[in-house]
Parts: structure tokens; C-alpha cells; sequence
């Protein structure tokens, strides 16, 4: 496991993402990219982030994520216009919501492995998001989406341009390094042991369903961040939050970047983001067909996402080295 | 002293009966031997034992406790590990990761939330692991992924497992099955060395491996128990001859 490691190696991932992330302002335009994508990206990739506890430890494939970033950007939003513009308490009380509802759903959900488990997230993500369409339209503001909060705030700091991005990038950070805790702890051996053999887990004395539910409700609240966040980004939620186009894009920017690595989804999530809105303007229409191919390059190619691209590369330039 | 005692145990799949009031009382620290034709029930019984099937009827006590409606990774707590009849381990794990996943789960029982445990709490764990590990001879995999051993090593990384969870009662679904000669004495060498008080329950085909291990063996035959006694007894028991050892001319 880790016997001799130090902690710089425990911890490389983290001193390494910190310093891409806290030096964003400075390199990213140099790259096409502008104000504003460099906080979406941090935004997601604290979702991402998430979703790999789930998805990568425990190997089960939530399709209605979505759910919890859209009730938190819902619930944010509305504590930001209805009780105060400090962005504190609006994250916490999004959070709670998220976490409750996760833990509902997860009782229900986790009973069923594989694709009815897929299924049955999708199902409570889409009622969530008819809900927020029709029946909870006066505070969602529906189709028009909820609009009219006011500029919010991080006590007496106005959060607007870089101090939303400092403020996502330090949440990023700290959300990462809290989850790569999480996968060398007991818990995070449990987890991945899930993946790998549930019958034989349980067989050993673990109740798989408590590690499940833990991870769930874990990637659900990481999930709840990012979208209590989107609404500090952005004063808006907009139903397409709650949408299964967002559920599905979590899951592509996960294969993409490499499914339970922590960092690969953190790529991938960068690089869709950064194709959809820098890459497209010079692809034109045809961006989609582009990334259609990309998709499918990987999955067929390096299943194990860029990530894998990464450690093909790693062994390459280790063999080299060790013939010379 | 018992420590096992299965009483009138009944399990039928439709119309076919499975288990019929078996009756079966394996002391403490004995090796205890099921053996029988093919769909006899002797593994239909382990997995009784094991929380993976319920009986229709009777009841099973574990050291004075009911197991029977008990959850299996609770039935593991209570000290019963299962050796399955195909290696059953975490393939993409490391072995040492294999072994210590029953480490943790006896100190920190089914569930607990430490996820953020640093590692100098660990390591006294792990070094556990390290030890069950070398003690089975596979120290020189201890890093490997175990999905690529052999598969006498898998088994005995599965033996590992078991044994990590510091068990007092081991049952063992035919622990030789699709073994080479040779690994099927290492394996028993394994189990005749392992510490003492641990008992053990070998469902086996192998009789050579039964002789050798056991100190009383229950011989099932269409769900039914038909005979009992030491390896000696057994031997020559007419009716085991009839519905088993006659095929094998022991």
C-alpha cells in the first residue's frame, strides 16, 4: 500500500493541482481561454470529483446527478433572494438539502446494481427536474428559470470575477484533497472493494450497502457544491440544471478523463469545457461531430481515458530510461 | 464443547429437496468433513451456514447464538469465514490490499465513517496483513494484482483473507478443486498447520484431502445425512460405500 511513502508523494496530486489551479488567471488566456470558463472549469471539477467516488470506487453509475447540483443551485438561489446575500449560509443550507434528498434516494436506489440502478437515478433526477417545470414553478421561476438574486457575497467581499474564481479554485482544492483522503482511508479501500467483489466484501465481515450509501450521498454533496457554486458563478439557475443532459455530460468528461483516477474526470471535465466554448468557435457547427469522434476514440482506444494515455506514456519514457 | 449445532434443517428449491432435517453438531476445534455424491446438499448447507440461503425449517446455533435471519457480513463477525469453491478475492486489488480489507474489517467491525484515518493508524494493520501474508508463502506477490496469480496462490490469498478475520469457525467449499497434485498438498500442509481452536468444516470430492484432515466426517446423500463417524468408521459403512465411496473404491 504505502508503507514508505512521504508526503509529497502522498500528496503530489494535490500540490500539483493547486498549482494549475491557482495560476489559472495567469496561463489560460494565453490559451484562448476567458474569465469566467476558468471558475466553470473549477466548478466542475468539484462535481467531477465527486461523481468518481461514486462511479470510480464503487463502480456504480448514477445517471441523475444532476439532481442534486440543480436542487443546490435551486436552493442557493433562493436563500441568496429570499434571506441574505452571504454565499456561507446559502452553500451550507444547499448542501443539507442536497445530502437529505440523497440519502432518500440512495435507500431506494442502491437495492439495484448495474443499469436498473442507472435507471432508477435518471427516473428520480427527470421528476425532480417535471417538478421543478410545473409543480414548484413559483420558487423555480419554471421555464424562465430563477432569476433576481442579488450580487452575492462572501461576508464583506463582493463575489464577482476573480474573487469567484480564487474562492471556487481554494474549494476546489480542498474538495480534492479531502477526497484523495477518502481513497487511501479504510473507508475508501471499502469502496473500491465494492468494484471489485461485493459478494466476497460481504463475506468479510463489510456491509457493502452502508459503503455504498456513504458513497452516494459523498458524490451527492460534492455535487451539491458545484452547483451552490454555479449560482455564485452566475446568478441564474435555469431547469436545464436538473436536466439529464447534465447528468450524461458528468458521465462523459468521467470516461473522457479516466473513471477512478480523481484527476482524469477533473481532465476531462477542462477539456470538454474547453472545447465547447474555445475549440467550437474555430470547429464551427461541426464541433459536436468532433467530439462525437473524440468520445469514441477513447472509449475504443484508452478506456482508461486520458489517464491511461498518461500512464502509456509514464511506462514508455520508464522503459527508455531503464534500456539506456 | 459444540460450537456449531444445526438442528432439523430442511431446504427445498420447488419440488426437489435440498436439505431434509439434517441434524449436525461439529465441535470446537475439530475438523469436521461433509462429503457426498454431487447434489447431495453439502454446499447448499455451507451456504445455510453463511446467511446466503434460508431453510425452510430448523434452526442453526453458533456458539449459543442463532444464526439463521442474520446478515452474512454480520455472520462474519460473529467468527464464521468461508473459503468458496472458486477463489473469491478482489481480482484488480493488490494482494496486501486483499488482506488488509479483513484487518479493518475486525477492528472496525461491518461499518465504520473513518475516512479520513491517516496512515500511522494504519500501519499496525497493514503489518498484520503483511505477516498473514507471509505465513501463507505469498509474500513474494505481495504487491501484485491478485486477479493474475495462479490459481493455487489465489486460493491461498483467499485462505489469507479468511484467516485475517481471525475466524473460529472456517468452512471450506471444496478447497482443492481444480488443483494440481502438488497444490493440493501444499494446501493441505496449509490447513493441517493453522493454528489451533480454529475449527474447520471441508466439503470435499477429494478423499485423499479428507482423510488426511479430518477427525469426523458426515457423509449426505440426497439431502439426507446417512452416516457419521471417524475416517476410520466411515471406510467401511456400508451405506456410504452404496451412495458414494463406491464409485471412488476407497
Amino acid at each position: 500500500m504505502h508503507n514508505q511513502q512521504s508526503f509529497w508523494q502522498l500528496n503530489k496530486a494535490v500540490v500539483l493541482f493547486a498549482l494549475v489551479a491557482l495560476t489559472m488567471p495567469l496561463w489560460f488566456p494565453l490559451i484562448n481561454g476567458y474569465s469566467g470558463l476558468d471558475t466553470k472549469i473549477m466548478i466542475f471539477c468539484i462535481f467531477l470529483v465527486g461523481f468518481d467516488i461514486l462511479l470510480g470506487f464503487t463502480g456504480y453509475l448514477s445517471f441523475g446527478h444532476a439532481a442534486f447540483f440543480g436542487i443546490a443551485a435551486y436552493s442557493t438561489g433562493l436563500m441568496l433572494k429570499n434571506f441574505s446575500d452571504n454565499i456561507i449560509p446559502a452553500i451550507i443550507v444547499a448542501v443539507i438539502a442536497a445530502t437529505l434528498v440523497a440519502i432518500v434516494i440512495g435507500l431506494l436506489t442502491l437495492k439495484r446494481t448495474g443499469i436498473y440502478f442507472s435507471i432508477l437515478t435518471l427516473a428520480f433526477a427527470e421528476m425532480f427536474h417535471s417538478m421543478a417545470m410545473a409543480m414548484l414553478q413559483t420558487w423555480t421561476g419554471g421555464e424562465n428559470g430563477l432569476t433576481g438574486m442579488p450580487t452575492p457575497m462572501l461576508f464583506d467581499i463582493k463575489m464577482q470575477g476573480s474573487a469567484v474564481f480564487y474562492f471556487t479554485a481554494i474549494m476546489a482544492i480542498i474538495l480534492f484533497y479531502v477526497a484523495k483522503r477518502i481513497e487511501r482511508s479504510p473507508v475508501g479501500l471499502m469502496m473500491k472493494a465494492i468494484k471489485c467483489n461485493q459478494t466476497r466484501l460481504e463475506y468479510t465481515g463489510i456491509n457493502a450497502r452502508k459503503y455504498k450509501l456513504l458513497a452516494f450521498v459523498i458524490s451527492a454533496m460534492y455535487a451539491a457544491v458545484a452547483g451552490a457554486l454555479m449560482v455564485v458563478y452566475e446568478p441564474f439557475v435555469g431547469h436545464e440544471f436538473l436536466g439529464w443532459h447534465q447528468s450524461g455530460e458528468v458521465v462523459i468528461m468521467s470516461v473522457i478523463g479516466g473513471v477512478g483516477t480523481l484527476v482524469g474526470p477533473m481532465i476531462g471535465a477542462a477539456f470538454m469545457l474547453y472545447f465547447e466554448n474555445v475549440l467550437s468557435v474555430d470547429l464551427g457547427e461541426q464541433w459536436l461531430l468532433v467530439l462525437g469522434l473524440i468520445f469514441m476514440f477513447v472509449v475504443i482506444f484508452m478506456p482508461g481515458g486520458f489517464m491511461e494515455a498518461v500512464d502509456r506514456i509514464k511506462k514508455r519514457f520508464i522503459t527508455t530510461a531503464d534500456s539506456e | 464443547m459444540t460450537i456449531l449445532d444445526i438442528h432439523q434443517v430442511s431446504l427445498s428449491f420447488g419440488g426437489l429437496k435440498a436439505l431434509q432435517n439434517v441434524n449436525l453438531k461439529i465441535g470446537q476445534g475439530t475438523t469436521h468433513a461433509l462429503i457426498g455424491p454431487n447434489g447431495a446438499g453439502k454446499s447448499t448447507l455451507l451456504n445455510v451456514l453463511t446467511g446466503m440461503l434460508k431453510p425452510d425449517d430448523g434452526s442453526v446455533m453458533f456458539d449459543g447464538k442463532p444464526l439463521l435471519d442474520v446478515n452474512s457480513f454480520d455472520i462474519n463477525q460473529l467468527g464464521i469465514a468461508k473459503v468458496f469453491q472458486t477463489p473469491a478475492i478482489f481480482p484488480e486489488m493488490t494482494v496486501l490490499q486483499n488482506v488488509t480489507i479483513p484487518v479493518f474489517a475486525a477492528r472496525d467491525g461491518s461499518f465504520r465513517m473513518n475516512m479520513l484515518e491517516g496512515f500511522s493508524k494504519q500501519r499496525p494493520l497493514i503489518e498484520f496483513a503483511e505477516e498473514q501474508i507471509c505465513e501463507l508463502g505469498l509474500e513474494k506477490h505481495m504487491h501484485s494484482i491478485a486477479g493474475s496469480l495462479s490459481r493455487g496462490d489465489k486460493r491461498r490469498l483467499e485462505m489469507a483473507i479468511c484467516l485475517a478475520n481471525k475466524p473460529r469457525l472456517l468452512l471450506l467449499d471444496e478447497p482443492t478443486a481444480g488443483m494440481a497434485r502438488h497444490e493440493t498438498e501444499k494446501t493441505i500442509e496449509l490447513l493441517q498447520g493453522m493454528k489451533d481452536g480454529i475449527t474447520k468444516v471441508i466439503v470435499e470430492h477429494d478423499m485423499n484431502v479428507v482423510f488426511s484432515l479430518a477427525e469426523k466426517i458426515s457423509v449426505l446423500a440426497q439431502g439426507q445425512i446417512i452416516a457419521e463417524g471417524s475416517p476410520d468408521e466411515i471406510k467401511g459403512h456400508p451405506k456410504v460405500i452404496e451412495a458414494y465411496l463406491g464409485e471412488a473404491q476407497v
